[in-house]
């Protein structure tokens, strides 16, 4: 009995502090939010999400970076995407949704 | 009897802590940013300042934690995993008032900023605290001195490298592999320091 009781307040415990990091984390990122290119979002979607590096770039958020910045020329530096369903999307994407100035920055395969 | 004033045993145990038990050079927590961040002597002190911060503020919340949370319910055994909670999201949030307020230096952090997590350096700091049962203040002081050290050595470091990547050597050394035996002689020195104070 004394050790189910044990368990239960580290369960507790570490439910309670859980819960108060959590709601702090969720205050700060609101308060220092940063806006972000919409873009950046959408292309990470079609990434393969993997967060695997491959691409030399610190996982896909990165990499989604780069390709709307125009720093990528060549999308096949991601090495598990799929031509149809990561590159093409992607080229189409970027074709379709210039900068604010005007400037296409479109990656080839 | 002890006359000590606790003001004295309060700086000799941040002097131990930073200089002659070394974080780095002599217990050997800390590594990966160490190498990692200590290219450009800005970004290693951003690093240091970044980790000062968090070490101190994991000592800050973590030492009470344990002493009223954890021992009253006889759960001290919860330790690594509460320290780890609350290291981690101290990361996150010094993260994010980074990448707010200096983007650059989010940008030149990389990696390494989440790895802060990970750093060695800050759990290391937590555990000895309630380890060997340090009293609140002295933790305090443990937990100042390791983080001077780690920023005095990261900067140090960093300040040879800069020096190191003008100089034209052999090719082979280039990079890392002289980083590392600059990092040796380093902690070569630092030995010097070990031993001050006993008699």
């Amino acid at each position: 009995m004394e050790y189910f009781l044990i368990a239960v307040y580290a369960f507790l415990i570490l439910l309670g502090i859980g819960i108060i990091l959590g709601v702090l984390l969720v205050l700060f990122s609101k308060i220092w939010e940063v806006k972000e290119d919409e873009r950046i979002k959408e292309v990470e979607k079609m990434l393969p999400n993997f967060n695997c590096g491959a691409c030399g770039k610190a996982g896909c958020h990165d990499m989604a970076v780069a390709i709307v910045k125009g720093e990528v020329s060549k999308l096949s530096q991601c090495k598990p995407g799929k031509k149809d369903k990561n590159y093409d999307p992607i080229i189409e994407y970027m074709s379709s949704h210039p900068d604010e100035d005007g400037t296409k920055h479109v990656p080839t395969i | 009897m002890n006359t000590t004033p606790y003001i004295y045993t309060f700086l000799l145990a941040i002097i131990s802590s930073c200089l002659i038990d070394n974080v780095v050079l002599s217990r050997f927590y800390g590594i990966c940013p160490f190498i990692g961040v200590s290219k450009k002597v800005k970004s290693a002190f951003s690093m240091g300042v970044a980790v000062t911060f968090v070490i101190i503020l994991a000592a800050l919340i973590c030492w009470p934690l344990y002493h009223f949370v954890l021992l009253p319910l006889q759960i001290p055994f919860m330790d690594i995993l509460t320290y780890i909670l609350v290291i981690a999201s101290l990361v996150q949030i010094v993260g994010l008032f980074i990448k707010k307020f200096s983007a650059p230096l989010y940008q030149s952090f990389g990696i390494y900023l989440p790895l802060i997590t990970t750093n060695c350096a800050v759990l290391g700091v937590v555990q000895t605290n309630t380890d060997t049962a340090l009293s609140f203040g002295l933790s305090m002081a443990n937990a100042i001195g390791t983080s001077l050290g780690f920023l005095l050595v990261i900067v140090l470091f960093s300040t040879m490298r800069e020096r190191i990547e003008e100089y034209n050597g052999n090719k082979a050394f280039k990079g890392v592999p002289i980083a590392l035996i600059s990092a040796a002689i380093l902690a070569m020195a630092f030995m010097g320091l070990m031993g001050i104070g006993a008699k």
